[in-house]
């Protein structure tokens, strides 16, 4: 966004609530600004003060004799408004407001950040905040916020919703040497939120990753499109906070979130291309890698040992990640047996030995870097007795400059002996870490990163010419002129047919003669099953009937299970009995829908039958963006993919069908954002073909 | 015939007929009362009996509320030093006083037609002794409602009390088809008349947020301008986010009972069809709740006891009308009229 550059870049500040009392929040923001070295024209605001910190004062905006691009508003949350006003009124373009008091304190707050934001909007004024710690850029370079310290020149953008966070962050970064490109402060994202500043840090030409700690996503729809956009050219990682239980209501309690379903996340991250981590510890390893090391082509890890255990650790931890330990050519293999000891593993992972000096470590990771049939490696250097430390790191750093193209990461096991040569790494660019499993993670995320920018293709679903959605719109009609929200299976299946997907065909009776009627018109067998937007289960409550071959037993069996749901649910009164035509048997397949607060509609798949809430094989998409490619994906990623494929001589199944029913109940759902939730189970897999059979749908 | 008993049990909407009817024969030129020999008292707040309340108000009776309503009975009210003779004589004499200024009496039933029975003031007797015609309002809703129906017909008849008719009242959907067809059918075989089935509109039949708080008391939180909202459904919040939000969704205008620690499951609540929070256990809410809520326009009564025995209160919710919900009171008058043979009715009083 070519509008933010101006926050990060701006002319001139004008610090509002400015004071010269020392440890006052006025007092450390100007300070900041100043200490920054930030090149601009900056202006402290205040009534009572003609000079704070040796610059000029001015009792308000309106007096500052030059034109203000962002002010940075410090006063108390009652005063802020007028504040506000004034700063629109001076042409002001960016607003920094630190003051709390808001959204995070209840109504009265909330109603205070609206105004704050309708104001700032009349004036063409964008916020940051309310309740943040400010932003900085280390390349303008500007601190407009009252943390402690400056972060070193980098290559990262940081952006996150704590404050608490981005201070802790600072503090350590300032420690570990690691550089950051900006520091944003979300607060209450009133009005600027993570997509702008991922927006602004994708198009920044000094950032070349971009972290984010967030708790909630402001607009779903929009962190899509901005995020899958930028993870193009800059990897976003983000730490997501909110997914535990307790954690949820934290995030929800601390600036004011509604935190969506965690799944919905996980697949909006996926489906975005941001790569998320579990833990703060994550989050600035993979910064540190991502920074400072080339995506690899591919997922073949090398690693280089001078001791057997930590090898075999981490190749076990590289399998476990979905990496592939590299198998050497045979000239790589030619090389190493010549070279190395006899008693040296020349398979990966490559064992050069316990007394291995720097020489040995040079040859090994040249020769398997040489290797076309290796993408990246890890060289694991333990505490032995005639390891040479810094030697080592500078043949690490020299021989990882010969292949720029491939990653390479340091892990100095140990402490104390290591530290020298680990430090010399680090500042060398090459990621050094004190465990194996650390390394392998950060190098998955490299590979994860490579492939998925490798493997984007946005091809939308094809153009249906069979939709009737006048049908479903009168269905819906009908459904909430019967002040419910829940379809009967009748209705469902109608809405089905009504977007071309093959289900059987069921008619709704009230009476017993009705679905005698229904039966004979339908041809035998018959299924009966209780129609009623209460009844969830319902084979648990003997409402469903199956294989009825005669008028007489289709009599019997409407009223037997007319009695059963009397018998266990007294207080419901059924709609009546669907009757349908009883299908074959397939594979058992379910295809689920169910529509995020945040980021809409998300797609299920998964096996069906009695054991789906056991095996959990269940995958998932939004239906946001969702191409013909990804529900294929999203089948074969199931256990229920072998299945279909035709385990143990049975006849392999239509995939085919299920990507076209999947393809169309995401058009369905697209075309009628008030469906809330669709379950689709189960769907038959033929041979040829496939059947919905039983479908529940929930409207809003 | 000079009044209408009207019989039923506790959901059957006796009170709104006997308000439809009411206006309707006031537009034909009557000059109808309304007397209630039992009533009850069902808020926690107001111990006066609220139907006798709404009719007072509308048909402009002048008559002690007292009079309108000369008894009231809980279900201890055997144990009552009361002496039953002394309650007879005090239901005469008060319809006596009402019957002389009002013709025709509509006189409203107990919740079951055998309250008061020990002290021979069941509604058949008192039907006796005032000699009012039974009106049988029922909700059929299943076959033992219409059995009592037809039980209550059969047992008046045994006592020689004109039958003037009965009415389906407050029929869910689902069973509309049944009642104008197979009840009906049924019922005049047996010889008796059906004068109409009038289908459940929430707009009169449910319950609003009022109601409610009337029974649960409590404190309202947020949204004091909200409480007429409806409640279709009442939902409590034991389970997981995950798994609660399927039924979060598929219930309309509902409320939601959780403790107030729950601030997840209420957010969630929210974004759903909510027209209630009910947080127990005397734990405010995290702010955001009640912002969020504020925003939605939905009330939130947070109430000091469990949820346990919050349930068990809200057991005792039932929608009455009061007497300024002209939406309410219209659509009774729009039920007698449009569902229910009123000039059969009328007619009767001619006999």
């Amino acid at each position: 966004m070519q509008a933010l550059t101006s926050l990060f870049r701006p002319a001139s500040v004008a610090i509002i609530g400015a004071s010269g009392k020392p440890g006052k929040i006025g007092n450390i923001i100007l300070k900041n600004v100043v200490a920054s070295g930030y090149p601009g024209r900056v202006f402290p605001i205040n009534p009572k003060e003609t000079e704070i910190e040796g610059l000029p004062a001015y009792p308000s905006v309106t007096r500052v004799p030059e034109a203000v691009e962002v002010a940075v508003i410090a006063v108390p949350a009652p005063r802020v408004l007028p504040v506000v006003a004034e700063c629109g009124a001076v042409g002001v373009k960016h607003l920094i407001v630190i003051s709390a008091g808001f959204k995070e304190t209840g109504a009265e707050g909330n109603a205070l950040e609206k105004e704050l934001v309708s104001t700032a909007r009349r004036y063409g004024m964008r916020v940051v905040g309310p309740n943040c710690v400010g932003i900085m850029d280390t390349h303008t370079p500007l601190n407009a916020s009252f943390a402690a310290g400056f972060p070193n020149k980098g290559e990262i953008a940081f952006i996150s919703q704590s404050g608490a966070m981005l201070v802790a962050i600072l503090d350590w970064s300032l420690l570990s040497g690691l550089g950051f490109s900006k520091f944003i402060s979300l607060g209450n994202k009133a009005d600027l939120n993570e997509s702008d500043f991922i927006e602004a840090a994708a198009d920044d030409p000094e950032t070349k990753v971009i972290l984010g700690y967030i708790e909630d996503v402001s607009d779903g729809v929009r962190f899509l499109e901005v995020a899958t956009r930028a993870s193009r050219n800059k990897p976003i990682v983000v730490l997501k906070s909110g997914v535990s239980q307790a954690g949820a209501q934290a995030a929800s309690s601390h600036t004011g979130a509604l935190a969506g379903s965690d799944l919905a996340y996980e697949v909006a991250f996926r489906h975005a291309g941001v790569i998320r981590v579990e833990s703060m510890a994550e989050l600035f390893d993979l910064a540190l890698a991502f920074a400072k090391q080339p995506i690899p082509k591919g997922n073949r890890l090398a690693i280089v040992t001078n001791s057997g255990g930590p090898g075999i650790v981490a190749t076990d931890a590289a399998e476990e990640k979905g990496l592939a330990i590299a198998r050497f050519g045979k000239k790589t293999l030619d090389a190493l047996r010549a070279a190395l000891p006899r008693e040296a593993n020349i398979y990966n992972p490559v064992d050069v030995l316990g007394d291995a000096r720097a020489d040995r470590f040079r040859f090994a990771l040249t020769k398997v870097l040489e290797d076309e049939n290796v993408d990246a490696a890890v060289v694991l250097v333990c505490p032995t007795a005639t390891v040479e430390p810094r030697d080592t790191a500078k043949t690490i750093v020299e021989v990882s400059r010969s292949f720029p193209e491939k990653p390479v990461f340091g892990v100095y096991m140990g402490g104390e002996i290591l530290e020298t040569g680990a430090h010399l790494l680090t500042e060398a660019g090459i990621p050094c870490y004190t465990f194996p499993e650390v390394a392998v993670n950060a190098m998955r995320a490299l590979a994860y990163y490579g492939e998925m920018i490798g493997a984007r293709t946005d091809e939308p679903l094809p153009e249906y010419q069979d939709l009737d959605p006048e049908r479903v719109r009168a269905v819906f009609a009908a459904v909430r002129d019967d002040n419910r929200l829940v379809l009967l299976g009748s209705e469902g299946a109608a809405v089905l047919e009504a977007y071309g997907i093959p289900v059987a065909p069921t008619k709704l009776a009230t009476r017993a003669e009705e679905a005698v009627a229904i039966a004979e018109e339908l041809g035998y067998p018959v299924v009966l099953k209780v129609a009623s937007p209460k009844i969830v289960h319902k084979t648990d409550i003997g409402g469903v009937r199956m294989g009825l071959e005669t008028p007489g037993e289709v009599m019997a069996s409407f009223w037997a299970v007319m009695s059963n749901v009397q018998r266990a649910l007294p207080h419901v009164i059924p709609h009546g009995i669907d009757v349908q035509r009883q299908a074959p048997r397939g594979t058992e397949v379910i295809i689920g829908v169910t529509r995020d607060v945040h980021f809409g509609h998300l797609i299920a798949f998964g096996l069906g039958g009695i054991y789906v809430n056991l095996l959990k094989d269940v995958s998932f998409r939004l239906a946001h963006g969702l191409s013909l490619r990804e529900i294929e994906k999203m089948i074969s990623e199931t256990k229920a993919f072998t299945l279909l494929r035709g385990y143990r001589g049975q006849k392999p199944a239509d995939v085919g069908a299920l990507v076209n029913i999947i393809a169309r109940v995401t058009r369905l759902v697209t075309d009628f954002p008030e469906i809330a939730e669709m379950d689709i189970n189960p769907v038959f897999a033929y041979n040829a073909g496939a059947l919905a059979l039983d479908v529940k749908i929930t409207i809003s | 015939m000079k009044s209408i008993y009207l019989i039923g049990t506790p959901d059957s909407g006796k009170t709104a007929v006997a308000l439809g009817l009411a206006l309707k024969l006031r537009q034909e030129g009557f000059n109808p009362g309304y007397f209630k020999p039992v009533g009850s008292t069902a808020g926690v707040l107001d111990q006066r009996d609220e139907d006798g309340v709404l009719m007072k108000t509308v048909l402009e009776m002048t008559d002690d509320l007292d009079t309108i309503v000369p008894l009231t009975a809980g279900s201890f009210y055997v144990s009552g030093q009361r002496d039953p003779k002394k309650c007879r004589d005090r239901v005469l004499a008060s319809y006596q006083q009402i019957a002389g200024r009002f013709d025709p009496v509509i006189v409203d039933g107990p919740s079951f037609p055998w309250v008061m029975a020990s002290f021979g003031l069941d509604a058949f007797s008192i039907a006796r002794d005032i000699g009012a015609g039974i009106l049988c309002t029922m909700r059929t809703k299943s076959d033992f409602d219409f059995d009592a129906a037809l039980f209550f017909n059969h047992y008046a008849l045994s006592k020689g009390l004109p039958l003037v008719g009965n009415i389906f009242n407050n029929i869910p959907r689902p069973m509309l088809a049944k009642a104008q067809g197979v009840y009906a059918q049924l019922l005049e075989s047996f010889g008796y008349r059906l004068l109409g089935v009038i289908p459940s509109r929430p707009e009169i039949h449910a319950p609003t947020v009022a109601e409610y708080y009337d029974v649960l008391g409590g404190e309202i939180l947020t949204g004091e301008d909200k409480l007429d909202l409806l409640v279709e459904d009442v939902l409590i919040g034991a389970m997981t986010i995950e798994s609660a939000l399927g039924t979060l969704r598929r219930a309309l205008n509902k409320a939601v009972i959780i403790g107030g620690d729950r601030s997840d499951y209420a957010l969630a609540a929210l974004e759903t069809s909510t027209s209630v929070l009910i947080l127990t256990g005397g734990l405010y809410p995290h702010i955001n709740v009640i912002t969020r809520a504020k925003e939605k326009g939905v009330p939130v009564i947070l109430v000091h006891y469990d949820t346990v025995t919050t349930i068990e209160q809200i057991s005792k919710v039932a929608r009455r009308i009061r007497p300024g919900d002209q939406k309410a009171i219209a659509l009774a008058l729009e039920n007698v009229e449009r569902y229910c043979d009123w000039p059969a009715i009328l007619e009767s009083l001619k006999t």
